[in-house]
């Protein structure tokens, strides 16, 4: 259905007058901060590792810039494919019938970029917070694994519930938590209603409520009374939103606005007490001394489990780590102990160790091991640890004592984790990426494994963006962070394809450095075995997709070379001097191409000739230019050469690895 | 040992592997809650991680498949001891064959619940393992594959010791057999250990599809199991059928269906009800109700003797092998004609029995002819009444042991329309409404509205059955035109009540006549009322003026020839001549007819009309001694009127012959003869007296006006003879047949007619078949009738004959 252009505008008049009126929040509001220019230039020019950044820093994703352009709408318009999925994976809107959202859908550079907007339509997509939620609001009626700790009674009915939960989400019971947090039941007053008290949990554990469900098949005085009972709630529990929550609302953006904000607030709650409590409490001793630390079960923060992870041999961030420790200790003052202090904390024997050991380890450098007190609950979202608490080992058994289970990670590492399944935060540096990605994997954690794969193919790129026609001849830093081959071995163990395209992507943009690296080779060879194994197939997968990109990233040279011409020819001049030297390397190259010569003559079918022949022409060619030295024009015929001239190195490999291609 | 998976150096496997596989053990032996679940997933983890898991996978088999083979099988075989198999060891009782079967069930039960949670743990150790390796290389998970090993290594283990042969899972279906055996004979067995057994059986697969048809449940038990049912339920029927009679046969029947599904329910499985009920219900019903229905107890004796709970059984059973029911529905039917057939020889019988003794009859009049008809309308009466009770139980049984079921209805409407239009038994139409006529004039009399209703209702109930409407209507039309002109008819509601019904049931057409003789009526009335007043605005204020009453007939709604008494060999109805003063007056009222309808021709039917008559007798002495003058209203025909006013010329003393009577009157010869008889030999209105003083009037007889005429009430009706609907003598009957017949051949030629202008050309067997749907509603019209009403309309040229078509076939021509 086509809108009329009054029927548009009528609706767009009306959208401002909510804004202003307060009814309706601006979904784009106007962001003229740096930040926010350089996250817009980095979508139009496609910076993958620019957009990550200033995403992980926090910019509004959706805002709009001077020019009424949103970061979703340039990245569209400029054909940056790659940038668009990142913008739509963290939460950038593309919504059907509405103006920016049919904007961004119109100007889209092509039928891919197209699609991959439809396929986000918030009507299919569901908010990025969905899943924490779902998962909390789930903990309501599961029964087993049991990790309720709370019973709340009314008159008619038992709630089984998680103190954890209730403390980060209501004031009213941080402050009664806290104050007697070994707390089992607890009864309300007899006159709210169960299902205004169902209600009230409902929403506090992240569902979505109205209040037409809530008094559905009531009415009159039983309705009345289910009513004020959520608003006594409301009150006594000190969350004034619950109320302003279950009216209804029928405009859908408006009910999505709501909605987010709602998930958001909740989220920062849950961040904000993980903060506080979990990682506040980790403790870090020496790695003999873990088995003696004894976490009662009645603790000021409800953790049910303990989670220790051991440092790598090298100690990288010992004296970060060392100051957080320090607020770790008993006497550091909490939001959350300030009130009752004493009782239930941290017990002391083991402490005493630890600071010993602490100080000790200063000096003899000994290895140590980090303890996070943890919630089962939070933990089954990983499908490791549902199994884990669900079976009859050891893990499952209640014991005096607080668990504690080694995890198979660092840290740093086990923090992110632990990070990523309270608060669906996880924005990590590139340095743990590929640890983050073999530990969720491990986990089964499918969403941070995703994310690990994201940061390091976007932050893992260099400076180089996706397609940055600039540099068709793989220019790179010269630090780079990251061990290619690793990656993509990682990529395929962890079955990540984005992370093997994007090892071929990366590869194929330096071809040059590692078309004669003997780990390249091997790489390959592995490659070629994957595949063998699944079937009979002649192709090499990591071949097949570096010959793609390769042809991508020359491709843009060939194509509308005439009017690039034109357009860069002062660019072109200035770059004159790094083209020489680079021209020298590859004539070089070219020697000893030749020198050889078995490129040629080794090659067998029809398409060998003609690459031979191709290969010829385009080395006379190039010897043209040599002697010529006609600079715009033959930097063109410079690249085509270099194109041929890898593709036919790739050849040989294969010819020499045995292998077919 | 190395923190991160991927820095690792290789994982020394053995090592790893010994690890694991003692906690494999461990795991077995139920010591589980020791072990570190994190340690053993880590430890496999590494393994896949590092390439082996294919090599894991197989160790984890080969481990199992030592495992059980080992340990388990072994302690299985132990279980089976000779009291097992029940066939060869007579010595051991039932209660340590008991035992022993389930002590083995027990057993093995065990055995494989220790498997399923051993498997669920390592499986859970192995999860990595399932989802990355197995899932990559197109394996089953390890879980599945330890079930086919249990099934390998314990199920399909032979069995050597104890001198049996075969393997474990076929001595497992034979104990459950036996026990099952053993509940059927009346034993009360362990439920739950079978169904265990069975639950066990449900899980395991014969191959790695694992689609539902190949559980091993269905593959090996359930054949047995329905194979040994199926032997059993077939000796079982036999003995029944034998020894004991159809209503236990049911009863046990449907406690078998019934003990059969909580079977299923409680020891087997759901799966397995419908193909057990299958089993049951062919053997026991499908195969056997055709000699179940014709038991000596079978349907017949139950519908004689009410059993309307057995017959709900037979509805029962027979309806879960067969939709349509035939069996049942063959004997019903069967039941329905016989039944049927007996009540119409009665009624054949009954009409053609010799009169009763002649005081038995109340309302008869004498003549002896008139008895035997009287006779017939009796049994008339008694075939509906009969007919209706037999419909009242065969609806009852229909209601309270077939469910109401529809096809049963529709095979019952079949039976009953069957015997009712027989062949040999030709009257029910004549039947049916002179039900409704005696109905109508007497029945009906001080019966509330809704019992007048229900005889309605009957009357309808019959007429459904009829076939031959047309019949009907024309029986149906003689009657109500006698009691519509005799007043005979109580109430005229209840008469526009059964038009209205039939109007319901048989469309309008045909009724278009019925209540056009209403319509007449009605219009007769305001025609004599407009007369009075016309005659009295002409100022005539004469004391001894007549009074007319009129109705006025539509000559072709009216079946004005049955009023008439065998007038069909003279067309033309001689005109009755009137004394001068009735004259007059008829002469009056033609006049004023044409004023209102010109054009319109009377017929003056005096043979059906009455008249009253003040008549004064002379004072002459009577019995009692007193002597004065007598007065008499007397009622009489309108022939009886004119005789009487004869005499009315006459000196006391005269006599006139019949010769004069009928020169003087031309009233037509035989009702001369039953008027005169009525006046002058019936003893109770013998106004005239007759020389000489017979029963028959003869030509030459001499009549005189009987002065000394005693009547005990001033009002007197004379009767005549003969009127009144009673059944018809052979002779009126076919009579009305020849006529019904020429009826039905102009309403055939009516039917091919519109047909043939509709379709122009049409062969002969179309026409047929058409022209008999056209008619359904109306009769049943005989093929050698429609062809030779084809013959007749070619011979009008109405049709041809195409000529050189394959078949026969017709044009119709304009």
């Amino acid at each position: 259905m086509v809108q009329k252009k009054h029927e548009i505008e009528a609706a767009l008049a009306k959208e401002a007058q909510d804004i202003s009126a307060g009814r309706l929040k601006e979904d784009n509001p106007l962001d003229l901060s740096e930040d926010f220019r350089i996250f817009c230039e980095a979508c139009r020019r496609g910076d993958l590792k620019v957009c990550q950044e200033q995403i992980s820093k926090g910019v509004n994703i959706n805002a709009r810039d001077r020019f009424d352009y949103t970061p979703l709408i340039l990245a569209s318009l400029c054909g940056h494919y790659e940038v668009a999925r990142i913008l739509l994976e963290h939460g950038a809107l593309c919504e059907r019938d509405t103006f920016q959202g049919e904007r961004c859908l119109y100007n889209a550079l092509n039928d891919r970029i197209r699609n991959l907007l439809l396929s986000y339509d918030y009507a299919k997509s569901t908010n990025p917070l969905q899943p924490l939620a779902a998962h909390i609001t789930s903990l309501l009626t599961r029964d087993s694994p049991k990790t309720a700790d709370i019973a709340l009674v009314t008159y008619d009915e038992t709630f089984q519930l998680h103190k954890f939960i209730l403390s980060a989400r209501s004031p009213y019971f941080a402050k009664k938590l806290a104050a007697a947090p070994d707390t089992t039941t607890w009864k309300l007053p007899q006159n709210i209603p169960s299902d205004a008290l169902r209600v009230a949990l409902q929403y506090l554990y992240f569902a979505e409520v109205s209040a037409r469900s809530a008094t559905y098949g009531l009415e009159g005085e039983e309705e009345r009374a289910v009513l004020t009972g959520i608003d006594k709630l409301s009150r006594h529990l000190e969350i004034p939103e619950l109320f302003e929550s279950i009216t209804e609302v029928s405009d859908r953006r408006r009910l999505r606005q709501l909605r987010n904000e709602e998930l958001e607030r909740g989220r920062d709650q849950m961040a904000t007490w993980f903060t506080n409590n979990v990682l506040r409490n980790k403790i870090i001793v020496d790695t003999d001394k873990v088995s003696s630390i004894r976490w009662d079960r009645n603790n000021s923060i409800f953790a049910d489990v303990l989670l220790r992870a051991d440092d790598d041999d090298e100690n990288t961030y010992d004296s970060s780590e060392s100051d957080l420790t320090h607020s770790s200790t008993p006497s550091s003052e909490s939001t959350i102990r300030n009130t009752s202090g004493l009782l239930n904390g941290i017990p002391i024997g083991p402490l005493r160790s630890h600071s010993r050991s602490r100080s000790s380890s200063r000096l003899r450098k000994s290895k140590k091991s980090t303890l996070y007190p943890a919630h089962r609950a939070m933990l089954l979202r990983s499908e490791y640890f549902l199994t884990m608490f669900s079976s009859a080992f050891r893990e499952a058994q209640t014991t005096e004592h607080l668990q504690i289970i080694t995890m198979d990670c660092s840290p740093r590492v086990l923090e992110t984790i632990l990070t990523f399944l309270y608060t669906e935060h996880a924005d990590f540096g590139l340095d743990i990426a590929i640890d983050v990605l073999f530990a969720a994997d491990q986990l089964f954690i499918e969403k941070l494994k995703q994310r690990a794969a994201l940061i390091i193919s976007t932050l893992g790129n260099g400076s180089t963006s996706t397609v940055d026609p600039l540099n068709p001849r793989g220019e790179t830093d010269a630090e780079e962070v990251l061990d290619i081959y690793e990656v993509i071995r990682a990529g395929w163990d962890t079955r990540v394809h984005r992370l093997e395209e994007f090892g071929a992507r990366y590869i194929a943009y330096r071809l040059e450095y590692f078309i004669d690296e003997s780990e390249f080779a091997d790489l390959v060879v592995e490659s070629a075995r994957r595949i063998q194994k699944r079937q009979e197939t002649d192709t090499v997968e990591l071949v097949d997709d570096i010959r793609y990109y390769l042809s991508e990233r020359f491709r843009l040279r060939f194509e509308d070379s005439g009017l690039d011409e034109m357009m860069d020819e002062g660019k072109e001049e200035d770059d004159e001097f790094p083209d020489v030297d680079e021209t020298g390397d590859f004539d070089k190259l070219h020697i000893s191409e030749r020198g050889g010569g078995e490129v040629e003559r080794f090659s067998e079918d029809r398409e060998g000739e003609l690459l031979e022949r191709d290969i010829e022409a385009q080395i006379a060619a190039g010897a043209v230019r040599t002697l010529d030295g006609k600079i715009a024009g033959d930097e063109f015929a410079q690249d085509a050469i270099n194109y041929q001239i890898l593709l036919g190195k790739i050849d040989t490999l294969l010819e020499n690895l045995d292998l077919e291609a | 040992m190395s923190i991160q998976g991927l820095h690792g150096d290789e994982v020394d496997f053995e090592n790893t592997w010994a690890q694991i596989a003692s906690a494999f053990r461990e795991i077995h032996t139920k010591n589980a809650s020791k072990l570190s679940y994190e340690e053993l997933y880590r430890h496999c983890y590494r393994v896949v991680l590092k390439k082996k898991g294919e090599e894991l996978y197989k160790r984890v088999q080969n481990f199992e498949h030592e495992w059980l083979s080992n340990e388990v099988r072994s302690s299985i075989l132990l279980l089976v001891t000779p009291q097992l198999s029940s066939h060869d060891m007579v010595a051991t009782t039932a209660t340590e064959q008991r035992t022993a079967r389930e002590k083995f069930m027990k057993g093995l039960n065990a055995a494989w619940r220790d498997h399923q949670t051993c498997m669920a743990m390592l499986a859970d150790v192995l999860m990595y393992m399932d989802r990355v390796y197995c899932t990559d290389h197109r394996q089953i998970s390890i879980y599945t594959a330890a079930m086919f090993l249990f099934r390998d290594d314990i199920l399909c283990a032979p069995i050597t010791g104890g001198g049996g042969t075969g393997h474990v899972l076929g001595l497992l279906n034979q104990v459950i057999l036996d026990q099952i055996q053993m509940e059927r004979a009346g034993d009360v067995i362990d439920k739950y250990i079978i169904k265990s057994s069975v639950y066990m059986l449900e899980h395991l697969y014969e191959d790695e599809s694992e689609s539902e048809d190949k559980r091993l449940y269905v593959r090996s038990f359930e054949v047995q199991y329905l194979d040994t049912s199926r032997e059993f339920y077939k000796r079982e029927a036999e003995l029944m059928l034998r020894d004991s009679d159809a209503g236990a046969y049911c009863r046990h029947t449907t406690r078998r269906i019934y003990e059969e599904e909580d079977r299923c329910k409680s020891t087997l499985s759901e799966i397995t009800m419908p193909k057990i009920k299958k089993v049951v219900e062919d053997e026991l019903i499908k195969n056997r109700i055709e000699e179940l229905v014709g038991m000596e107890s079978g349907v017949r004796f139950m519908i004689d003797n009410d059993r309307m709970d057995e017959l709900n059984l037979i509805f029962d059973l027979n309806s879960r092998v067969d939709d349509k029911k035939s069996e049942l529905t063959k004997a019903l039917q069967k039941r329905v004609v016989e039944m049927g057939t007996d009540v119409n020889s009665a009624a054949i019988a009954a009409s053609q029995a010799p009169a009763p003794a002649p005081e038995a009859s109340e309302k008869g009049k004498g003549a002896p002819a008139e008895r035997t008809l009287n006779q017939q309308t009796v049994a008339a009466l008694k075939w509906v009444e009969e007919v209706l009770q037999l419909k009242d139980k065969f609806d009852r049984i229909w209601r309270e042991s077939f469910e109401s079921d529809h096809p049963l209805q529709t095979a019952l409407t079949q039976s009953f329309s069957d015997f009712i239009n027989s062949p040999t038994f030709p009257r029910s139409s004549e039947y049916i409404s002179l039900f409704i006529d005696e109905n109508m004039k007497k029945g009906i009399k001080g019966k509330t509205e809704s019992e007048i209703d229900m005889v309605l209702e009957k009357a309808i109930v019959l007429l459904r059955y009829i076939q031959d409407k047309d019949l009907f209507e024309r029986y149906y039309k003689k009657h109500l035109c006698r009691r519509l002109l005799m007043n005979k008819s109580i109430s005229n509601d209840v008469e526009k009540q059964m038009i209205s019904r039939m109007k319901m049931e048989l469309g309008n057409n045909f009724t278009l006549k019925l209540e056009a003789m209403f319509k007449d009526m009605t219009i007769s009335e305001e025609l004599t009322a407009g007369f009075k007043t016309h005659v009295h605005q002409l100022g005539d204020p004469d004391p001894k003026r007549i009074e007319l009453s009129i109705n006025v007939l539509t000559s072709m709604t009216w079946p004005l020839e049955s009023m008439g008494n065998g007038d069909s060999e003279d067309t033309k109805r001689p005109q009755c001549i009137f004394p001068t003063a009735v004259d007059r007056i008829k002469q009056g009222f033609e006049k004023y007819y044409n004023t209102k309808h010109s054009g319109r021709q009377l017929t003056w039917l005096a043979n059906m009309g009455s008249a009253d008559i003040k008549a004064t007798f002379p004072k002459v002495p009577q019995k009692d001694g007193s002597f004065k003058e007598r007065r008499h209203e007397l009622n009489v025909s309108t022939y009886g009127m004119v005789i009487l006013l004869l005499f009315n010329d006459l000196s006391a003393g005269e006599s006139m012959t019949f010769e004069e009577i009928q020169a003087r009157t031309n009233i037509p010869n035989s009702d001369l003869i039953r008027n005169l008889q009525s006046l002058a030999v019936a003893p109770k209105t013998r106004i005239l007296l007759k020389e000489p003083m017979s029963k028959d009037v003869k030509p030459t007889d001499r009549f005189f006006f009987n002065e000394g005429f005693q009547g005990k009430f001033i009002r007197i009706k004379v009767g005549v003879v003969s009127s009144g609907n009673k059944v018809e003598s052979d002779r009126e009957r076919r009579e009305t047949e020849k006529k019904n017949d020429d009826s039905r051949a102009f309403c055939i030629e009516a039917a091919v007619v519109r047909i043939m202008k509709q379709r122009k050309e049409l062969s002969h067997q179309q026409l047929v078949a058409e022209t008999l749907t056209q008619l359904q509603g109306q009769f049943k019209p005989e093929v050698p009738m429609i062809k030779k009403r084809i013959e007749s309309l070619i011979e009008r040229e109405y049709l041809e004959r195409i000529e050189g078509a394959k078949v026969d076939s017709y044009r119709y021509l304009a």
